[in-house]
């Protein structure tokens, strides 16, 4: 019943986490989000994914972690081919994947502890260490006040960084973050990034959609633009 | 053990959400329980008070003249090859006479001018312990009946039959509630789980995007079930023990009960009731999420 997920690494390339090759996707009727692309990301590699309001950024992301499928194309994760997995299997995988929603997907009635919480408790961690590391997470993004709020009561800038929280919370193989800097001033922007550096650091892959120019400039990162559904 | 404790925090968040429906459906395995297991309470305390009665069951058949003693012996043998019998005894006018007017007591004066000649001669057949079979007594009756001087057959016939028709109709009602407990459960159970399910469903979502297996989302529900199960059924056996009590207490100086006692549905009948109940709500909570789980 169980499948397991191919966890060593791809026979071909020792270092690539995701594979994406000549992937279109078309939302019925007719929207043609994405158009032939193709994209490899290293293990351990921060890559950043920009272009204009409805290039299909989310559109990409939201493939990777199967929220959408392709229409063509193929995608693979860590050596698994997602039109292949099994309802298990994604389910498995989707455990060692993390996202910062752009429109959060918070649960407004639990507290902003146990929506971060969730990702660890679904994986049965030790209740101990959950709290742990929800504690830290909180302190690091600057929320530590808000932990028994219900999180439907905070502003959009707290709302995000939860989703973030809540995305790093596993330490995951592979962090995608869509515009996780769009409602957060400067200061907060930087949290933000420290986080994603110290996870990168620790071995997450990243790919990160955003507008926010300031976080990617003077990177060393690579870039890649998104237009119209083409990639650049 | 850390997998239980998180399906069971679960479980508990789950019903904290929806209490006010889990109460209802709660209530309704119970009362459901307790209708079911009062009828059957009533028909087997029937069965019993049946087979006290018909064990006091005799027959008396009135003879055109009396019999002597090798007459006696060709009835005993008519009367044997139908079924055998315990005992046959033949009772003389005299005899007859003589109980009466022990059963009239004070009153036996009545009798004084009367001759005993005016009753019978008569034959008692007690019937054997595996024969008070209610169903067969009437064959046997009509048996005696054509028996070659007979006169008349008696047992209480209005009486057994009316017994009859009763156990048969409480037979009937054990078997409606029956059903109906097994279709309320069912029904109930999953529908209201399906309702609790509707309203988690954006929660539902969020942890299948978290990466939620079937067995987070589906154990909870499925417990959920079990307890409903489990709780429904032990407060309807407890309400209807406590009836039980109160029926006792209250009624047991009544004519009726007196001919026998009053006794609770057995350990094992009551074990049967208890995990069919929870058997039911379980099935009901699997029913529940069997379409919800798709994707
Ligand atoms: N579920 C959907 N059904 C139909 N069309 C969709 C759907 N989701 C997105 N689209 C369309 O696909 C295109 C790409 O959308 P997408 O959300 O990927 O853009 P984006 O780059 O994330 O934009 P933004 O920067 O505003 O978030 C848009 O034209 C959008 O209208
Ligand atoms: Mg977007």
């Amino acid at each position: 019943m169980v499948e397991t997920l191919n966890e060593s690494l791809s026979p071909h390339d020792h270092s690539v986490l995701v594979e994406i090759v000549k992937v279109t996707k078309i939302y019925p009727p007719d929207v043609m989000a994405l158009r032939n692309v193709s994209l490899s990301a290293e293990k351990g590699e921060l890559i950043f994914l920009t272009g204009p309001s409805g290039a299909g950024k989310t559109t990409l992301l939201k493939l990777l972690c199967r929220q959408e499928i392709p229409t063509k194309g193929l995608i693979e994760i860590d050596g698994n081919d997602l039109n292949t997995l099994s309802d298990n299997a994604i389910q498995k995988l989707r455990q060692r994947i993390g996202v910062a929603y752009q429109d959060f997907k918070l649960l407004p009635r639990l507290s902003v502890f146990q929506n971060i919480a969730m990702p660890m408790e679904v994986q049965f961690k030790n209740p101990k260490d959950i709290r742990n590391r929800v504690t830290e997470l909180l302190a690091k993004l600057g929320l530590s006040d808000k932990q028994n709020k219900p999180a439907g009561k905070l502003s959009r800038g707290e709302q995000q960084r939860i989703t973030i929280a809540r995305a790093a919370a596993n330490s995951p193989l592979l962090l995608l973050a869509d515009e996780p800097t769009g409602n957060l001033d400067a200061v907060t922007t930087g949290l933000v990034m420290d986080l994603f550096q110290e996870l990168n650091e620790n071995g997450s892959t990243i790919i990160i959609a955003t507008h926010d120019e300031s976080i990617y400039r003077g990177t060393n990162h690579r870039k890649f633009e998104l237009q119209q559904g083409e990639l650049f | 053990m850390r997998f239980f404790l998180f399906i069971f925090t679960q479980t508990l968040r789950n019903i904290c959400h929806s209490w006010g429906v889990q109460l209802m459906t709660l209530l309704t395995v119970t009362l459901s329980v307790l209708i079911f297991s009062f009828f059957y309470l009533i028909y087997t305390n029937m069965l019993q008070a049946g087979e006290k009665l018909g064990q006091e069951l005799r027959l008396t058949v009135y003879l055109e003249s009396p019999l002597n003693p090798a007459e006696q012996e060709e009835f005993k043998k008519k009367v044997n090859s139908f079924g055998k019998v315990e005992k046959i005894i033949f009772i003389t006018p005299e005899q007859a006479f003589q109980r009466l007017a022990k059963q009239l007591g004070n009153d036996s004066d009545v009798l004084a001018d009367l001759s005993p000649a005016f009753l019978p001669f008569s034959a008692e057949i007690y019937p054997e312990k595996d024969f008070h079979n209610l169903s067969r007594i009437k064959e046997f009756s009509d048996y005696l009946k054509n028996l070659p001087g007979t006169q008349k057959v008696q047992y209480g016939q209005a009486w057994v039959e009316r017994f009859g028709h009763f156990v048969k109709l409480l037979r009937f009602i054990v078997i409606i509630s029956g059903t109906l407990l097994i279709l309320t459960t069912l029904f109930m159970v999953s529908s209201t789980l399906r309702l609790t399910l509707y309203a988690r469903q954006d929660e539902l979502k969020v942890l299948r995007y978290l990466g939620a297996t079937n067995s987070y989302i589906k154990g909870p529900v499925l417990i959920e079930g079990f307890a409903l199960g489990l709780f429904g059924s032990s407060l309807g056996l407890g309400a209807l023990f406590f009836l039980f009590q109160w029926i006792k207490i209250n009624f047991s100086s009544a004519v009726f009960l007196g001919l026998f006692e009053l006794r609770f549905l057995p350990m094992t009948t009551s074990a049967v009731i208890l995990l069919g109940s929870i058997m039911l709500c379980t099935l009901g909570s699997l029913l529940s999420i069997r379409r919800l789980l798709k994707r």
